[in-house]
């Protein structure tokens, strides 16, 4: 299961909250950093490129990619391949850049149209479980004692759960569908932030401003946001980042195990699983989703990298 | 010689020899398991039983169940079973006494759950499952091994009663899950699989054109129907759905969604059925008489409506999704909008049975070749809540169908059916899905019937020693009293014989281990004949107490020996009514 | 040492009674009976009614649970409804597949994976470095389904034919079989714990060729999983590799390794020496948490290259009602996990003596 597979950004994530803050401006020092970083700065085209894609889709596409082509294009067939009139197929053919898929839809628009879904699929999925993630670890750390071990088991046995598993298991009970499905992957994934959270706010909780703050008067709302949450939030980022491209994996997975996206949703995992038995009849079908999948989370990755090298402060430049 | 190989050897000596001394003093040697193939480690060769030994024949001792017959004019609470009881006569006699006529039971007795058991093996091995994983029966393979998960081996039976013995020496079955793995392992050539199962829709035509392939096609005993819950709004007028009835381009789905051999279907039943194109077919697509009957009905087109369906590829479904989606756009050409909702196997089937959809898409495939078996099950009187609220005058109708022995009276019954179902419109038919087997091009005797019921003694894999069929999942149970599945019931049809058949590719029977079974003029006894000298795998030999056992233990769910593999049964009560309860 | 252990172990129980209760009213909330999901359409109301009762589906839950742990208290993980075949010896036909098949994925990926850390460590920011670290990255991206149908169409497919030529599905060649330990060792009426761990062994084919002398099937099985495990070795492949060279680099910017340099040992003996050992540590942690995952997690592989392994019978099972497998292979998997993790933690204290176990 991807999550686990993360484990290089969660473990670096941890130590990362250990240290506390320099006091000079942190995002200016960061922009400056991340800059300089290859890999992020690879990594922010490739992504920016796909939101582009997604934003244009309509422009960038004839037809629409759950239109089944029959009757409309003349000469369409199911899983025809690629057909591009430049590179030579021959003019009375249809012209399809990445041919038609077995219901007779444009596998080209489908393909463009899925980097909307993924994008979301990643935001949305991860977005869910990083807030979740930080109310638990936000509590378990502060309140410390009972309801530390409380919730800390809780993400424990989440964790210990063979992850793929139970995310089928949660899709099974609420109904396959693309919600369910990010659904189950984000509370899949909430101990991951749970833990960084928790860290960083144990990191900062016995620190001596804090103390001070305290008797200075300052309210307990008040400390957990201007204190203990800024020092949680490059971690999150970085484990964030790289959660979006383990997100984007595994509801990918799950659509392609058929309990995610379903059909007509142009989602790449599903169109790889519904297409998967016609590998050697009609490889295009799997090698441009597979492409596309493997793109985005390829940017996420290295933006992910490259954010964490960059507000790493003990890595030597 | 290794040590290994040595041991083993001594063993099958002293085997041997004790066999021989026990054949030589005449006793009679209780059926042992036929092969040592239990499910744990990949088993190894078949270890068949010791040779068979002469049964003892003193004086026929013949079996009646239940000892006292059920009576059938002062039922016990809650039977609604149709035997009374059944009795071997004499060694080779059967009779089955039945509380009221029914005209399909040579088609019934057919079925692949009544494939006939050993009486002894059953009382040794029935209870504690080993039955399931080690089978015994009279047909003309035999089992050899079963390796869980990869493939299950079975073998000619050189002692086979029947002048069709098996062709070829072996047959293997296998299975891979979706149509297009089935087909890649029969391209990859006949080592890899000689025949396969329901090739995908879609490649039909890629099959045909190929030179080494031949595509077998399996007549359409199916039906795909658009289900209504009659109790829930807007469906619950009959004005509405019957509108609906005439909206819907039954020829457009059938034509984009379905295999050649596939048709509309004009009636619930396909009509190999007899009586099930009886009546006035479906009225045609009428899209602007549908549209005016919606309104007139007062249908409202503000609201969405919700639509329901399985992702599940099933023999009367190829295309679930494209279907749906197809129905969706064809309400929205109506002005009614629908949102569908996909829903996973276990949760769709417990949910529409118990009537929680209000529009839904699903079908049925035919077992065996009668009304009593379509319509009955889903318009009668036991019909879940599928479709709502049950109609008096249909379910009436179908009761006096299922007992009217006359078969002029019985058609014009059905002929009544057939108009109420369009009166009333519970369901939408849409099609009867047909299906295909694909074949190594040089096998001879390969056929795909309507029922499912493939015979492989006939077939001749080429030049290959061997028959090796990839279906398409794996068989659960080899104790077919209590399998539904069509893998596992087409595994021990190949190792079982029932008293009847049907024919070969076709529906209708023949006799098979009963040289016949004659009814009364009432049509309430039923006596067969049983054949003389059928023997078994592990060499008993079959007489009439074989054949009330293998019924009574599926009846009897109180019998010790009822456990079978997950206990349903699920056959029998729909075939014969209903299992004798507990006291 | 061994308070440090039993306290471990006494933590694990907790975790374990967690699971056990998590996994077991998941599966009996998923709506949708185990009565219609096993028949099918034919499935009436009397019959399920009939059906449940025969199977204790009509307890109340928490009732079903106390007997389900009471089996378990006597070693009766309960039988599968669908085949009436005993969940032991389900475990003991599915779960060596998976394990022959993480076993092969981690021998591919481990060795291989060190390997390209320390070169590209060695060889800091060098065009090698760069474009190993980049391969890393496209290897956690590619998702594990799209490489084996990938590796499946160039070798199964477009090398149909040739001496590279691999098999695309399945353990074994259609037509072989392989001859079990019980059987080559003349132990067929053996029975009890010992049966099912021969067992166990004999379901690892290419263990069980290997010292039964059956090289023709060794070969086979050994095909058979050549492209599955490198599917599911590419990930923690390149998350070996990452993790290696990052603590690799860590320590080489260490005081004493500067030591041991000025001291004039080459750049080679200091990396293997000195520098090697202590930056292991993390690589364990990393394989540690792989093998977890890859227990779990190989429902993928196996579905695309038709193993029959743990992950894939478990989400049959859940797809098909099967409670008891279900629960009965989570929690298996999950002690299996737990161990995995304990063993690793138990081993940072032999890595560094620096570390206390607390």
């Amino acid at each position: 299961m991807t999550a686990p597979y993360q484990g290089a950004g969660r473990e670096v994530g941890v130590e990362e909250a250990e240290l506390v803050r320099r006091q000079s401006n942190i995002w200016r020092d960061t922009g400056r950093n991340v800059v300089h970083q290859r890999n992020a700065i690879v990594g922010l085209f490739i992504l920016g490129f796909l939101v582009l894609i997604a934003v244009f889709a309509d422009q960038i596409t004839i037809y629409p990619p759950d239109q089944v082509l029959i009757g409309v294009v003349p000469g369409a067939r199911p899983a025809a391949p690629p057909c591009v009139h430049a590179f030579g197929c021959p003019e009375d053919k249809p012209q399809f850049l990445m041919g038609t898929d077995p219901n007779v839809r444009d596998e080209y628009s489908r393909v463009v149209h899925g980097a909307r879904v993924s994008l979301f699929v990643g935001f949305a999925t991860v977005g869910f479980a990083i807030m979740l993630g930080m109310l638990a670890g936000l509590v378990a750390g502060y309140a410390g004692g009972w309801g530390d071990n409380v919730i800390m088991r809780a993400m424990d046995i989440l964790l210990v759960f063979p992850a793929l598993l139970l995310a089928i298991s949660i899709v099974t009970a609420l109904g396959q569908s693309l919600i369910n499905a990010q659904l189950a992957i984000g509370i899949v994934a909430i101990p991951i932030y749970a833990r960084i959270t928790r860290a960083s706010v144990l990191s900062v909780k016995e620190t001596d401003f804090v103390t001070a703050s305290r008797a200075l008067g300052e309210s307990s709302r008040g400390l957990i946001f201007r204190r203990i949450l800024p020092n949680s939030i490059t971690p999150l980022i970085v484990a964030g980042t790289l959660g979006i491209a383990g997100a984007v994996l595994d509801v990918a997975a799950l659509s392609f195990l058929g309990l995610g996206a379903q059909p007509p949703l142009a989602e790449w995992g599903s169109m790889i699983g519904l297409d998967s038995g016609r590998l050697f009849s009609a490889p295009w079908l799997i090698i441009f989703p597979g492409i596309a999948l493997s793109l985005t989370v390829f940017g996420f990755n290295l933006l992910g990298d490259g954010l964490r090298d960059a507000l790493d402060p003990r890595l030597n430049r | 010689m290794s040590p290994s190989r040595r041991w083993s050897l001594k063993y099958s000596v002293a085997a041997a020899s004790f066999a021989i001394l026990l054949a030589a003093c005449g006793g009679s040697t209780a059926s042992k398991a036929p092969s040592a193939a239990a499910s744990t480690a990949p088993s190894t060769a078949a270890s068949t039983a010791p040779a068979s030994v002469a049964p003892s024949v003193a004086a026929y001792d013949g079996i009646a169940y239940p000892k006292i017959a059920v009576d059938c004019k002062n039922r016990p609470p809650n039977y609604t079973g149709e035997f009374a009881q059944i009795k071997a006569i004499d060694k080779l006699t059967v009779e089955f006494d039945l509380c009221a006529p029914d005209v399909a039971f040579l088609s019934k007795i057919a079925f692949s759950t009544n494939g006939i058991q050993d009486a002894d093996y059953l009382a040794a091995h029935a209870k504690d499952k080993s039955i399931v994983r080690a089978p015994n029966g009279t047909g003309p393979y035999k089992f050899k091994e079963w390796i869980s998960g990869d493939h299950i081996t079975m073998v000619a039976n050189p002692d086979y009663w029947g002048d069709a013995k098996a062709i070829s020496p072996t047959l293997i079955f296998k299975w891979a899950d979706t149509a297009e793995k089935r087909l890649q392992d029969l391209q990859a050539g006949p080592e890899t699989a000689s025949g396969i199962d329901n090739v995908a829709p879609a490649d039909f035509a890629a099959v045909s054109s190929n030179p080494a392939l031949q595509l077998i096609n399996r007549d359409a005993f199916t039906i795909l129907y658009l289900g209504f819950n009659v109790d829930d709004a807007p469906w619950n007028n009959e004005a509405v759905r019957q509108a609906i009835g005439i909206g819907i381009d039954r020829k457009r789905i059938n034509d984009t969604f379905n295999p050649a051999g596939s048709s509309v279907a004009d009636y619930f039943t396909p009509c190999s059925v007899p009586g099930g194109c009886e009546g006035n077919p479906w009225p045609a697509f009428d899209k602007a008489a549908s549209i005016a009957a919606l309104k007139a009905a007062n249908f409202d087109f503000t609201k969405t409506y919700d639509l329901y369906y399985r992702p599940k590829v099933r023999g009367y479904f190829p295309n679930p999704p494209g279907v749906a989606q197809d129905i969706q756009a064809q309400f929205a050409d109506l002005g009614i909008k629908l949102t569908i909702h996909v829903e996973d196997n276990a949760t769709y089937l417990s949910n529409s049975s118990a009537g929680k959809y209000s529009l839904f898409l699903l079908g049925w495939g035919g077992d065996y070749p009668d009304m009593t078996d379509f319509v009955d099950y889903h318009f009668g009187t036991g019909a879940n809540k599928a479709f709502g609220t049950k109609f008096k005058d249909l379910t009436d109708a179908l009761t006096a169908g299922a007992t009217q022995i006359d078969p002029a009276k019985r058609i014009e019954i059905y002929k009544q059916v057939n108009d109420l179902i369009a009166k009333h419109v519970p369901m939408i038919p849409l099609n009867h899905a047909a299906s295909a087997a694909a074949y190594q091009a040089n096998v001879t005797g390969a056929q795909a019937g309507p029922l499912g019921n493939d015979a492989f003694w006939p077939v001749k894999p080429g030049d290959q020693p061997q028959i090796v069929f990839e279906q398409n999942s794996e068989t659960s149970g080899l104790y077919c009293g209590d399998e539904s599945d069509g893998d596992s019931l087409r595994n021990c049809e190949q190792m079982f014989d029932p008293l009847y058949t049907y024919k070969i590719g076709g529906t209708d029977v023949i006799p098979n281990l009963a040289t016949s079974c004659d009814p009364n003029p009432e049509g309430t006894v039923w006596t067969c004949h049983l054949r003389d000298g059928v023997k078994f795998h592990d060499g008993a030999t079959l007489d009439a107490n074989d054949v009330v056992m293998t019924y009574a233990v599926q009846w009897d769910a109180n019998s010790p020996l009822h456990v079978g593999n997950s206990g349903a049964f699920d056959y029998f009560p729909g075939l014969f009514g209903g299992f004798l309860p507990k006291p | 040492m061994s308070r440090y252990i039993i306290r471990r172990l006494l933590l694990t129980i907790p975790v374990l009674a967690g699971i056990l209760i998590l996994v077991f009213f998941l599966s009996h909330i998923l709506p949708g009976s185990q009565c219609r999901a096993l028949i099918g359409e034919r499935a009436t109301d009397a019959m399920c009614a009939d059906f449940d009762h025969l199977h204790g589906l009509d307890l109340p839950v928490y009732q079903q649970f106390v007997n389900y742990v009471a089996g378990l208290a006597q070693g009766d993980l309960g039988a599968s409804v669908k085949t009436s075949q005993p969940v032991t010896t389900l475990l003991i036909e599915r779960l060596p597949v998976t394990i022959e098949l993480s076993f092969y994925a981690l021998l591919f990926a481990v060795p291989l994976g060190v390997l390209l850390g320390i070169v590209s460590a060695s060889r800091r920011n060098s065009s090698m470095d760069v474009v190993t670290m980049a391969g890393a990255n496209l290897g956690v991206s590619v998702p594990i389904f799209v490489l084996g149908l990938m590796l499946a169409f160039v070798f199964s497919y477009l090398l149909k034919g040739t001496v590279l030529w691999l098999p695309p599905s399945g353990r074994l060649t259609p037509g072989l079989t392989i001859t079990p330990l019980v059987v080559s060792w003349g132990l067929e009426d053996l029975k009890g714990p010992l049966r099912n761990i021969i067992d166990f062994f004999s379901n690892i084919y290419t263990f069980n060729a290997l010292i039964t002398a059956q090289w023709v099937i060794f070969v086979d099985a050994f095909r058979h999983l050549i492209l599955p495990a490198i599917a599911l070795g590419t990930i923690p492949l390149a998350i070996i590799a990452r993790i290696t060279r990052s603590s690799l680099l860590d320590v080489l910017g260490l005081d004493y390794i500067r030591t041991a340099r000025a001291k004039g040992l080459s750049d080679k003996a200091v990396v293997r020496h000195h520098a090697l050992p202590n930056s292991m540590l993390p690589v364990v942690t990393i394989f540690g948490l792989q093998v977890g995952a890859l227990l779990g997690g190989a429902v993928l592989t196996e579905t695309i290259f038709n193993l029959s392994g743990v992950g894939r019978a478990v989400s049959e099972s859940i797809a098909s009602r099967d409670y008891a497998v279900v629960q009965g292979f989570v929690v298996v998997i999950a002690i299996g996990y737990m161990f995995v993790n304990l063993a690793v933690d138990i081993s940072y204290a032999f890595l560094d003596p620096r570390i206390r176990l607390q």
